[in-house]
């Protein structure tokens, strides 16, 4: 029977909001934006992602909701991530989750799966992101960030995303209208890419990759956005957020040496 | 289980493989399709990029001027003026198309395509003069050439102001608007390329109109500035870009590129006016993305070793020439079949840019992305002649169904008023009518789409019959299990 409490304990586990919220993102592209013809794609993700979780949670002796996590990091891939052959979903989807638990420290594993995923298959030259992918409709945008605003809190890591954009945000300001002066618009159209958002809420609050104390993560969330943005403008990456957290999620592990606090438990 | 999993994988990939397509072409249909529009064709390997800007300007030669912001000073041998025919060439091997089938003889499809005439983007009048004091405005003249008809200046400045005051000063007159976007060009640390013609090479010059140029410079940079040709357009332009690549697609970073709807099906009659039928569905499109976004109208792997080059061929398939002049300087000429080695990709783009809605040069990024994509329309023609044989009301039924759907397709593609065409279906509909009338007469007792031999009929029969004898089944198992408690 399907209770007051049965819900409220469902929304208690933060990645069940993130599967929905995630999962209504790809629903949209699915429909709005005619990503249909990757279809076979998402499958092969989630049919990797959900193996190679799987025999880890046999493995470890992990709880079962620890599949939830390889549903969110698919998600992530398939959102993001787009391949020349959907067959690479086996790889990407493998390579995430398997990095999750063979590449670790104290504990916490150091890549943000997903971005892993996502940065081995733009190396090996049969990925890519389309930054553009969402238009520049501000209905999907405020979608995005509202839900990413709740999902974040939720988790206790809407400082991460929020020092993250706020940082962007000021220096492309500083650079393109200030610096270079363009009309508002111009800086304006930059932030009503969905992707940016998407990166910036769901991607680098993912609480395990992230430092665990507070303050660290706000100078770790400025660090990020500052390499982006040096990496976009000055080096014409278009896939810098990606470099960005790679690089800033192997100093977590130093974060969390400077700033002790107890690792994140996700209920 | 594995067996299982890997047949749904074969399943799901010949789902969403495109239907391969064989046909050849008949016809072109040249026009100038669009009210302000302009050509280029990009090519970028690594962190090379060539530009090649097609020139018809249209008015009075002397008053032609064009400046382009560029990322780098260009050198004498990065400049060059090509064979103006190589944009029709490319032009007409990649245009959106029509291709005709026949009922009788469904493999044999007759192609129709059209072409787009283009226009220049930035044009600023101007008059023969000496440049002068350059340093006074904070103007520094990087590099002057001669290159074909033109007189090529490469220019960079410290601010707007200065080089506003400059350029007019030596007869160049700038649009109002323009001055908002050379400070950013210019703090972007961005040259300008200014042109304009040497009347006395013009007059020696065998062909009429003007050269396009081709420039090519090493940057991280792959975009096109689309500003500054906004200053002085109050209205769209229209910009079609032709890129040629090693890797795969070229796709805009900034801007949603969006696949044009294609292999639609659509009326006979749409034949005789493809290019407005074109230019329709085309301004529909642009408004169902709310005036914003970079159309893909053809993207096609031209590798030496891809056996299929176009499927089908509007023209012939471009060879080592063509590519040469478009600036692809890494295939190599080979004697023998297909002309050249090497990998190749080409992407059509098409772009309709306003100030208010393309705040943003466009900028690019080269994919993996090696899927084939062609902009294409189909339209059937139904049989004609004697329809006296057993399939024929079958035959007729499908035809008055696709023309029903055909008219409903050219609304919702092009926005065609269809209600003026009710005749494009009527004649079918009455000699269904007709049909059917003799069918009766001869005793058939089921109507017409119970046919009791048909799989649909007895799928029907089915159906009636596994819901009919489930419910007594529930019914009886309850009772079943209630007694042999």
């Amino acid at each position: 029977m399907l209770s007051k409490n049965t819900f409220s304990n469902a929304l208690k586990d933060p990645r069940n909001i993130q599967i929905l919220w995630l999962s209504s993102f790809l629903l949209t592209g699915i429909i709005c934006l005619d990503w249909l013809a990757n279809v076979s794609y998402y499958f092969f993700v989630f049919i990797s992602a959900l193996s190679v979780q799987i025999l880890f949670i046999r493995v470890n002796h992990l709880p079962w909701s620890a599949l939830k996590s390889a549903v969110i990091t698919s998600l992530g891939l398939c959102l993001l991530l787009k391949v020349n052959q959907p067959i690479f979903g086996l790889l990407a989807g493998a390579v995430a989750i398997g990095a999750k638990f063979l590449v670790r420290l104290n504990s916490k594993h150091i890549f943000n799966p997903a971005n892993l995923g996502i940065l081995v298959l733009v190396l090996l030259g049969e990925g890519w992101i389309s930054p553009g992918q969402w238009g520049n409709e501000g209905l999907i945008v405020v979608f995005i960030a509202i839900c990413g605003l709740l999902v974040t809190m939720k988790v206790g890591r809407l400082d991460t995303g929020l020092s993250f954009l706020t940082v962007l945000l000021i220096a492309e300001f500083l650079r393109t209208v200030v610096y270079q002066g363009w009309p508002m618009d111009h800086f304006l159209h930059t932030f009503s890419s969905g992707t940016i958002f998407l990166f910036a809420f769901f991607m680098i609050t993912d609480p395990m990759t992230s430092p665990n104390s507070r303050k660290a993560r706000l100078i770790w969330g400025a660090f990020l956005a500052l390499t982006s943005f040096w990496l976009s403008s000055f080096m014409q990456l278009y896939t810098a957020p990606i470099w960005a957290l790679f690089i800033w999620s192997l100093f977590t592990p130093i974060f969390d040496k400077i700033f002790i606090q107890p690792k994140f438990k996700w209920i | 289980m594995k067996i299982r999993f890997v047949s749904i994988a074969v399943l799901l990939l010949s789902t969403f493989q495109s239907q391969s397509f064989c046909g050849f072409f008949v016809a072109k249909a040249g026009a100038n399709l669009y009210n302000k529009s302009s050509q280029v064709i990009l090519v970028r390997d690594g962190d090379r990029t060539i530009v090649t800007m097609s020139n018809d300007f249209k008015g009075d030669v002397r008053d032609f001027a064009m400046v382009i912001p560029v990322p780098t000073v260009l050198k004498e041998q990065d400049i060059r003026v090509v064979d103006p025919t190589i944009f029709q060439r490319i032009d007409d091997h990649t245009a959106p198309r029509l291709a005709e089938y026949y009922d009788n003889n469904p493999c044999a499809p007759v192609i129709q395509y059209e072409t787009m005439l283009m226009k220049n983007s930035m044009v600023l009048e101007s008059s023969v003069s000496l440049m002068e004091d350059e340093a006074d405005y904070g103007v520094k003249i990087e590099a002057q050439y001669q290159i074909g008809e033109y007189d090529i200046l490469i220019l960079s400045a410290t601010e707007s102001n200065g080089l506003k005051t400059w350029l007019v000063k030596n007869g160049y007159s700038l649009p109002p608007k323009a001055e908002e976007v050379l400070d950013p060009y210019i703090k972007n640390d961005m040259k300008f390329f200014v042109v304009k013609l040497n009347l006395e090479k013009q007059l020696d010059s065998e062909f009429e109109g003007l050269s396009p140029i081709q420039i090519s410079y090493e940057s991280s940079k792959f975009m096109l500035p689309i500003r500054l040709g906004m200053a002085n357009a109050e209205e769209a332009q229209d910009l079609t870009i032709y890129a040629f690549t090693r890797t795969g697609r070229v796709e805009c970073t900034n801007y949603r590129t969006i696949e044009m709807p294609s292999n639609r099906e659509i009326p006979e009659f749409a034949e005789a006016h493809f290019d407005k039928f074109y230019v329709d569905v085309f301004e529909k499109q642009y408004k169902i993305e709310n005036r914003r976004g970079v159309f893909l109208e053809y993207a096609w792997d031209l590798s030496a070793t891809q056996p299929v080059k176009c499927d089908p061929c509007p023209t012939p398939p471009l060879v080592y020439d063509d590519l040469n002049k478009s600036g692809v300087g890494w295939v190599a000429q080979q004697s023998g079949w297909g002309d050249y080695s090497g990998q190749l990709f080409i992407t059509r783009l098409h772009v309709r840019y306003d100030r208010e809605n393309f705040p943003q040069d466009l900028r690019f990024q080269t994919t993996p992305n090696r899927t084939h994509f062609q902009c294409r329309y189909i339209i059937n023609h139904p049989a004609s002649g004697d329809l006296s044989c057993d399939g024929a009301i079958e035959y007729l039924e499908s035809v008055v169904d696709r023309r029903k759907k055909e008219l409903e397709e050219v609304e919702l593609l092009a926005g065609w008023n269809i209600s003026g065409y009710t005749n494009y279906v009527a004649p079918y509909e009455k000699q269904l009518r007709l049909k059917k009338g003799e069918d009766s007469k001869k005793g058939s007792v089921l109507p017409i789409g119970f046919d009791p031999k048909s799989p649909k009929f007895l799928l029907y029969i089915f159906l009636f019959m596994l819901i009919g004898l489930s419910v007594p089944w529930l019914f009886v198992r309850r009772l079943m299990k209630q007694y042999l408690k």
